[in-house]
């Protein structure tokens, strides 16, 4: 457990997990992802984050729900 | 010269602000925190008025490619270079081809990189300051762009030592909630006796919507003086003839989530503004991050002038302090 | 005019915002005008902006140069100065500026935003109409370009004009504006809010009424125009604009000089006094025109 590793906004605002309301989440529970994927979007200041993960790995859980508030340093999603 | 080769979310070149447009609709841009900004300037020994970049939340990568000296003030996003991090408020000598990047922000939204020299980007109507909403001074008018190279100017008053420091008790202390300072006046005659009450007790919540122009906060719904709206307002009771918005001013658009303008306000417009942020306080609420709260502090002008001349002091002081430690 | 003692309030520690009335009219707005262009005269250290609004303004100071009961003294003061109205003389420029009414590109962001409007079911335009008593839009239309209008305030973003008709109060128009501000507004859009009208500089968010787009610009931030030589911004407080209704092939003709940068205002200097606009509107706006289109 100890190695679960996370990914965490760099950024306070709001998260998306969806490029659009009518899209597919980028990722769900239970996905392989690489390095380099995105997982989401923080918006602030009416920009859109991408949100990418650092390493490679299968996304464990979301801490997070679509369109939560979230601060910055929080932990987005746990990888596995 | 220094290379950007990350952005960062908004990092845009600001100074003191263009000040003397404000009737032709144009606000003074300038640093936000203006505190910070000063005192970045005075580490690195620079003329005041040099250019520096404000970064928020997220801070950029930049590469020098020139010695030279530097300091980050403001909030805590944590500096590093070449990957190690280094202390803020202080002076510090960057060699060619090193990397400065930040981590994930702390406390506070905005932080202020001064370089010895400052930022040259040609002055436009006596301000380097950027106003992105019309594209305008800065670089390009705009926030940078990976690629985009900076030149170092000549601004600087005199020779720094590196390590030289802020000592802590002139470093801003950040308290939650945040309190800011509030002259209550301007319109505030159209807010019922309760709401100008619940616009003071509550604690307002900053929305993702806070930028250079304003914040946008939840909180309360807030009532106005019932009236037969005057000739030329427009129909909502929270609508006025159009006039001039301070900056620092606060209005209250159909009475839920108010704004506070910031140093890229909109001039004027058609709402009831109901009180204005004193000067020193905006440095402070600068630093207040979308999903904080606030709540406004109702102060006399005359309290508000002490406060000016208590921050307008500490800034000559620190001022006397680095001069004596060069 | 009703009984109105001017409110004066501080904003924060750097501003002093002086409310004259709380309605609008052309005799508040020359009080306005008058203040504080003798304030301006008065050159006193520590001023930093003087910004005159539709019926109030608002002055900007360093209080570490100028003591702030004082300045407000000295404001009370002027506005006694000026009660009568008798001694300025406002100098200006007659401008004429073509409108494209009706316009594919207004029309577009009109129908984006139905869910944010009073009347979704509506244009902009037939929506005004309606509620200011005209039964055609080209009626509507007709009213506003038949009497020029009043620089009253220049201000929002920079170089956006707030501009008020000059006629009596009883013939104005009165709009709301939008129930929810849009996100997007064309540059150039003309537009109406409360009983002003404007052009959008830049594109942007906004609230006011979208009825057209004018062909020429207010704001150029490379300053190619001739007009624009001296400021990025065209519009000054006092000038009195002219919306003239062209058609697309106008529009597109006075277009391509804009981007050519040759194209300039059609425009003559006047110079008036407040009571020569108070006194008759009807016929001062019928003078101005004469004067506008004589040449």
């Amino acid at each position: 457990m100890s190695q679960d590793k996370q990914v965490v906004s760099p950024l306070p605002g709001i998260f998306y997990r969806k490029p659009d309301p009518d899209a597919e989440p980028y990722v769900k529970e239970g996905d392989p992802v690489k390095a380099g994927d995105v997982i989401g979007l923080v918006e602030v200041m009416k920009n859109y984050q991408e949100i990418q993960v650092e390493e490679d790995g299968t996304i464990a859980s979301f801490a997070v729900g679509n369109e939560e508030v979230i601060e910055a340093g929080q932990v987005i999603v746990v990888l596995k | 010269m220094i290379k950007v080769v990350k952005p960062g979310l908004e990092t845009t070149v600001q100074d003191e602000g263009r000040i003397g447009y404000y009737n032709i609709g144009m606000p003074p841009a300038g640093a936000v925190d203006q505190f910070a900004y000063a005192v970045g300037n005075m580490l690195v020994g620079n003329e005041a008025g040099a250019a520096s970049l404000e970064m928020t939340y997220m801070g950029p990568e930049l590469q020098f490619q020139q010695d030279g000296v530097i300091t980050l003030t403001g909030g805590y996003i944590p500096p590093k270079i070449n990957g190690v991090e280094v202390p803020m408020w202080k002076a510090i000598s960057v060699s060619s081809g090193d990397v400065l990047s930040f981590g994930i922000v702390k406390h506070g939204a905005r932080s202020y990189l001064a370089v010895a020299g400052g930022i040259s980007v040609p002055p436009l109507m006596g301000s380097r300051s950027t106003y992105t909403l019309c594209g305008i001074g800065g670089y390009d008018g705009r926030p940078l762009k990976a690629g985009d190279v900076l030149t170092i100017g000549r601004m600087r008053a005199r020779a720094v030592k590196a390590g030289t420091k802020v000592p802590d008790k002139w470093i801003p202390s950040i308290t939650k909630p945040h309190e800011i300072r509030i002259v209550m006046g301007l319109c505030s005659y159209r807010l019922t006796d309760e709401s100008k009450a619940l616009f003071l007790q509550t604690e307002w919540t900053v929305t993702p919507e806070a930028n250079r122009v304003g914040y946008r906060l939840k909180g309360e719904r807030l009532g106005f003086v019932p009236r037969d709206q005057p000739f030329g307002a427009g129909s909502n009771p929270s609508n006025v003839v159009d006039l001039g918005y301070p900056i620092g001013s606060i209005q209250i658009p159909d009475g839920v989530e108010p704004i506070a303008l910031l140093n890229d306000a909109v001039t004027g417009g058609g709402y009831a503004t109901i009180a204005t942020i004193i000067s020193p306080d905006l440095s402070r609420f600068a630093q207040v991050k979308t999903g904080e709260k606030v709540r406004f502090v109702s102060i006399s002008y005359e309290e508000a002038r002490q406060v000016r001349i208590d921050f307008k002091q500490r800034l000559t002081q620190i001022n006397e302090h680095l001069e004596g430690a060069m | 005019m009703a009984e109105f003692s001017t409110r004066y309030s501080f904003g924060g520690d750097e501003f002093i915002f002086a409310e004259l009335s709380e309605e609008m009219n052309l005799e508040v707005n020359f009080r306005g005008i008058a203040i504080t262009r003798k304030l301006k005269e008065k050159a006193f250290p520590g001023i930093l902006d003087i910004c005159p609004s539709n019926a109030s303004y608002l002055v900007r100071f360093n209080p570490e140069e100028i003591d702030a009961h004082e300045l407000l003294a000295e404001l009370k003061q002027l506005e006694r100065e000026v009660a009568n109205l008798d001694e300025i003389e406002i100098r200006s420029r007659l401008v004429d500026v073509p409108v494209l009414f009706q316009d594919p590109w207004t029309h577009e962001a009109v129908m984006r935003f139905r869910d944010r409007h009073q009347d979704p079911e509506s244009t902009d335009l037939e929506y005004a109409a309606q509620i200011n008593g005209f039964t055609s839009e080209e009626e509507f239309i007709q009213a506003m370009t038949d009497t020029p209008f009043i620089v009253s305030m220049i201000g929002f973003v920079p170089g956006l004009p707030f501009c008020f008709q000059i006629a009596r109060q009883e013939e104005q128009i009165e709009v709301p504006k939008y129930v929810r501000p849009r996100t997007f507004t064309p540059e150039r859009t003309f537009g109406f809010g409360g009983a002003f009208s404007v052009i959008y500089p830049v594109q942007g968010a906004g609230g006011y009424q979208m009825f057209g787009i004018a062909a020429t610009p207010v704001f150029d931030r490379e300053q190619r125009l001739p007009d624009f030589r001296d400021s990025m911004v065209f519009p000054r407080q006092g000038d009195i604009f002219r919306y003239r209704s062209v058609t697309r092939e106008e529009y597109d003709a006075v277009r391509k000089r804009v981007e050519a940068g040759t194209f300039e205002y059609r425009k003559q200097e006047i110079a008036f006094t407040p009571y020569d606009v108070l006194r008759d509107p009807e016929k001062f706006s019928e003078m101005a025109l004469g004067r506008l289109y004589s040449d």
